[in-house]
């Protein structure tokens, strides 16, 4: 067991198990390549998405079907192979692949908390390797809000 | 918002110095090419807007948010048992 300095709970311990190597860093820490997946009982069902590097840098990441039950996933040629998976079929949430939103929490600009169902982090669980995969095509919403669950998600501002 | 109509072929400028040419059409699908000096960065929409939230989202954790946000989880989701979703990942850390 190593240990870290995490932004949330002060020293923790974890096991390499739990660390995931993202090959493109991601959009705004594109230098972060390594991070921790930390999750426990109290917090359940969030998860923490700390950076190995740089212990001020932390996400927190709901299950996207905890967001959204019928969460469409769909990962581009590109992505798969990034993930070393099949790209014959896309992979199934929970067994295969973790999916899980980023969690913005309520701020000055935001009444609520909301998740990004735009950009999902996918983790292939078997090889520790993540990415977040921008759904280009989806229309789900970057700010979805967590309280507003009965809403059809809105159409993101892009095309 | 400037409307032009362009075909497959045809070109435009901005600011002089950078130049769109329509490569291909297809459906729904265009093949757009660019022409641009180094300095000036060129990303997808929504990769900025990726960026722009990531930042949002990572500045917005803090110790003290933990608690109010677990109240809007638990809130939002009374319709499907989150735990059934979480069994099967391998994720292991201990907590100290």
């Amino acid at each position: 067991m190593s240990r870290i300095q995490t932004k949330c709970f002060g020293e923790m311990s974890y096991s390499q198990d739990s660390v995931f190597e993202f090959p493109n860093g991601l959009p705004g820490f594109e230098d972060e390549r390594l991070f921790v997946f930390l999750s426990q009982p109290a917090t359940h069902p969030l998860m923490f998405m700390q950076s190995l590097a740089r212990s001020s840098v932390c996400f927190i990441l709901l299950p996207i079907l905890a967001a959204d039950p019928n969460y469409q996933l769909s990962l581009s040629a590109e992505d798969l192979e990034v993930l070393r998976l099949s790209s014959a079929r896309q992979p199934r949430i929970g067994t295969e692949v973790l999916c899980a939103a980023m969690v913005c929490t309520a701020g000055e600009d935001r009444p609520h908390p909301t998740v990004n169902l735009l950009s999902p982090i996918v983790l292939n669980l078997q090889e520790r390797i993540g990415i977040q995969a921008i759904q280009t095509l989806s229309g789900y919403s970057h700010r979805y809000p967590l309280l507003a669950r009965d809403r059809q998600p809105e159409l993101a501002p892009c095309s | 918002m400037l409307i032009m109509r362009r075909r497959a072929g045809e070109s435009f400028l901005i600011d002089g110095e950078i130049e769109i040419e329509v490569l291909e059409v297809s459906g729904s699908r265009v093949k757009l090419g660019i022409v641009a000096p180094e300095s000036v960065q060129i990303q997808r929409k929504e990769t900025q807007i990726t960026r722009d939230e990531n930042v949002s989202a990572a500045g917005s954790v803090g110790r003290d948010k933990i608690f109010s946000l677990l109240e809007s989880v638990a809130l939002g989701s009374t319709r499907i048992d989150v735990k059934t979703l979480t069994a099967a990942k391998p994720l292991t850390p201990k907590d100290t």
